[in-house]
């Protein structure tokens, strides 16, 4: 009796441990694999795209240039490159974000009567792929800057290539956070990152909402801990109180006994870092724990149509923050422009559309900047006056708001966007 | 040599063994106890934190006790553990899902002449059909499942039907998912069961909702208790199950028919899940394919925990894991997320104090 049960329990935990390992929520960001690995092994590409025949409308600021310069023949086009899922799981992310940035390219008009061209080439999202992509890429002299890559194990495959080739990245999608940290002077990105995005939701809780005692709530995600650990830290240094910090088990559909332990310390709102299938019973439950007063106060794994769907009248006054950006004339005019051109809505393959034309966007105005039209009608780009004028962005205003560049390559300074939940539609929240 | 060997015993004798159980146990209870003072003198909760408490937790114990009676009934009779009774539960929960969004379909026009859906209309008779439903379609499907996965192994040594039992849980999970889709669904409850609305109990300065799903769904499993009891105990078929249970060979020889019993047996605890699956829904609104899953590890988790074969021992059980899972993080002092740790830690330590279980009395040998 007694080893048979015991062989049941056995067998029970072996189950218990198999489902656990499989039920991993899909995530919504795109922070592919980060493996990484040793994929680049330094096969240099040679940075001296310009050398060879010393061409003799060469400007005085290629020679002195660190990496030379880019030169464009007369007749051909200026190249800006991308290296994203263009096949496989993820295609849909990098066909969106290159058609966002084919966009860029439409809008970006010439530099001195030279065209721009997107280069757009497939990873498939894995770290291999992007070093692939940024060989080939690198070895094309005509290519002066790279709207990427995508995911960020495929970038951050790729940074050392470029670096040696001297050419500057601007990322509208990799958010792993440690990316910025590798010291290098070419990778920027228009990403923001759970960082960004906890350290304003945290703002907004105390300044914009002005509460002074909340609880958070995360699901044990690298994902949603991650963020909450932000959230916490923040609010605190911000001078607020966070009465309960806690995890709940992903997948259950009751978490009435978390609550009312947390309700006994009445939070004036719930921060909660996760997915959207615990954000729902979270917020139905509050109702029923004593928190009925409390605001549920998402991330954007929490927005979404099907948060409003399975909350009802629950979710009224809910918060969630979106990489979507507020509504303005420029996205405007591209929501329509994405639409004649693809035929379906912007935002309806991935959230990244909009990043994808501003990094491009950022990118092709920089290189306006610096190219020179030399003596023999070729344009002359001087690649590390490029790297150097991108990194130094400053100001730059588009679809997602200011573009304005920190010394590590954190270009996103608009944050997202907070969205509220009104008789069952999400309408954005005040700034 | 010989004689020397025989005086030194090679292992404790029974009764040390037992001494230095009893000595564990009552240190570890001491521990916990400790704890507890330690954290209730804190008091970081007040009345109506532990009443939220307890009701989730009852409300909860009274699905898994439900569920549970179902292993236990089988156990009893086959002694095996049916694994795919989770399973039978999701099927429960998809049958009364299905029956409320048809009657939250059809258009009828009310008493005052307005138009509203049949389910508001007749929020009693769309429950009583959307249980029945689900208990019909749960108890065919455990019918089935006999049947299929099972009988033919009868007989066979006890592994076998139990990797069969694996086998039918991952089929019907995947089936499952086949058929519905891995999306989440929600139940349409009538307007008048709505999730968050109840009785409001003031207590300590707060309000406590004692929601109406939740207290029906406590109701209702202790009718159907009560009303399993009664069957086992008062009724022929309850006799004949109660005859099988104790020995197949001679309950045939009185004339029982041993296949029929079996398969009702399974019908019976198929009903039952079937409506903890539809409870489940009703209160806790989300499920899908996988709903089945952890309620039935934690309920097989209740019904060992009481003594598995021992249907009182199944309700208790259910009852206590419900409770020890809501109340003891708070009364320990540590994160909810761990009340599963406590959980089974409390079934480990169970089944080394008292492998029995706490109502299950020594099973005869030819049992085990």
């Amino acid at each position: 009796m007694k080893k048979s049960v015991l062989f049941f329990v056995f067998v029970v935990f072996a189950m218990v441990l198999a489902s656990c390992g499989g039920a991993a929520p899909a995530g919504n960001t795109t922070s592919g694999d980060t493996t990484s690995g040793n994929t680049t092994s330094g096969d240099t590409t040679s940075g001296d795209t310009t050398s060879g025949d010393t061409a003799s409308g060469e400007p005085e600021v290629c020679a002195s240039d660190e990496f030379g310069c880019a030169v464009i023949p007369a007749g051909k086009t200026v190249k800006i490159g991308m290296g994203a899922p263009l096949t496989g799981d993820y295609a849909s992310f990098g066909v969106d974000i290159s058609q966002g940035a084919a966009i860029a390219v439409k809008d970006a008009g010439t530099v001195e009567g030279f065209a721009f061209e997107l280069v757009a080439q497939d990873t498939q999202g894995a770290p291999e792929g992007g070093a692939a992509v940024a060989n080939k890429l690198a070895t094309d002299p005509t290519v002066v800057a790279i709207a990427g890559h995508i995911f960020s194990g495929s970038t951050e495959a790729a940074m050392p290539i470029y670096e040696k080739a001297g050419i500057p990245m601007m990322s509208p999608s990799a958010t792993n956070p440690p990316l910025t940290t590798l010291g290098s002077k070419v990778f920027n990105r228009i990403a923001f990152t759970d960082a960004v995005q906890g350290q304003f939701a945290a703002d907004y809780l105390y300044n914009k909402l002005g509460f002074r005692k909340i609880a958070v709530l995360h699901d044990g995600g690298a994902y949603g801990q991650g963020l909450a650990d932000v959230v916490r830290q923040e609010f605190t240094a911000l001078g607020g109180e966070v009465v309960g910090y806690e995890a709940v088990t992903p997948g259950e559909t009751d978490y009435t006994a978390t609550l009312s332990a947390l309700a006994a310390k009445n939070p004036e709102a719930v921060y909660f870092g996760g997915y959207v299938a615990e954000g729902v019973v979270l917020t139905n439950n509050m109702k029923q724990s004593g928190l009925e007063n409390a605001v549920f106060f998402g991330c954007d794994g929490t927005f979404g149509a099907e948060f409003v769907e399975k909350t009802g009248a629950n979710g009224q006054g809910a918060y969630a923050a979106s990489l979507i950006p507020p509504e303005s004339e420029a996205k405007l005019k591209f929501d329509a422009d994405y639409l004649a051109a693809y035929g379906v809505a912007a935002g309806t393959l991935s959230p990244y559309t909009w990043s994808g034309y501003d990094a491009a966007a950022v990118l092709m105005a920089k290189v306006k900047k610096v190219a020179v039209l030399g003596a023999d009608g070729s344009l002359y780009i001087p690649r590390g006056v490029l790297v150097a004028a991108v990194r130094a962005t400053n100001g730059f205003t588009s679809i997602t708001g200011d573009v304005t560049c920190s010394e590590v390559g954190e270009c996103n300074t608009a944050g997202p966007t907070f969205y509220v939940v009104d008789n069952g539609e999400w309408v954005q929240a005040e700034k | 040599m010989e004689a020397l060997r025989k005086k030194i015993p090679l292992t404790l004798p029974q009764n040390t063994v037992k001494i230095i159980r009893i000595i564990a146990a009552l240190l570890l209870l001491a521990l916990v106890i400790v704890r507890a003072i330690d954290v209730a003198a804190e008091s970081q909760f007040g009345a109506d934190t532990w009443l939220r408490l307890s009701v989730s937790g009852l409300i909860i114990g009274g699905m898994y006790a439900l569920i549970a009676i179902g292993y236990t009934l089988v156990y009893g009779i086959l002694f095996m553990i049916n694994f795919a009774h989770g399973e039978v539960m999701m099927i429960g929960t998809f049958g009364g899902y299905f029956v409320f969004e048809a009657f939250n379909a059809i258009q009828v026009t009310a008493a005052d002449g307005s138009q509203m859906s049949f389910l508001n209309a007749n929020p009693v008779i769309a429950v009583f059909l959307a249980f029945l439903a689900g208990m019909t379609i749960a108890a065919l499907s455990g019918y089935f499942l006999e049947k299929i996965a099972y009988r033919p192994l009868r007989g066979a040594p006890r592994l076998v039907p139990l990797i069969s039992a694996i086998g039918a849980s991952i089929f019907l999970q995947n089936a499952g998912q086949l058929l519905f889709g891995p999306q989440r669904r929600q139940y349409i409850n009538p307007v008048v069961l709505d999730r968050g609305i109840g009785w409001h109990v003031e207590l300590a300065g707060s309000t406590v909702v004692l929601t109406y799903t939740g207290i029906f769904s406590l109701v209702l499993s202790a009718i159907l208790m009560v009303g399993l009891y009664v069957l086992v105990q008062r009724t022929k078929l309850g006799r004949a199950m109660r005859a099988v249970a104790q020995d197949k060979k001679t309950a045939a020889l009185m004339g029982i028919n041993v296949d029929q019993i079996i398969s009702r047996t399974f019908v019976i605890s198929g009903a039952l899940a079937g409506a903890a699956g539809v409870m489940w829904g009703i209160h806790n609104g989300l499920f899908n394919y996988f709903v089945g899953f952890l309620p039935g590890i934690k309920a097989f988790t209740a019904a060992v925990l009481g003594g598995i074969g021992n249907i009182p021992g199944a309700m208790l059980g259910g009852m206590f894991l419900g409770i020890v899972e809501s109340l003891g993080p708070a009364v320990l002092g540590i994160d909810f997320q761990l009340k599963d740790v406590i959980a089974f830690s409390i079934l480990i330590l169970v089944l080394i104090f008292r492998p029995s279980g706490i109502l299950g009395e020594a099973l005869s040998e030819e049992k085990v």
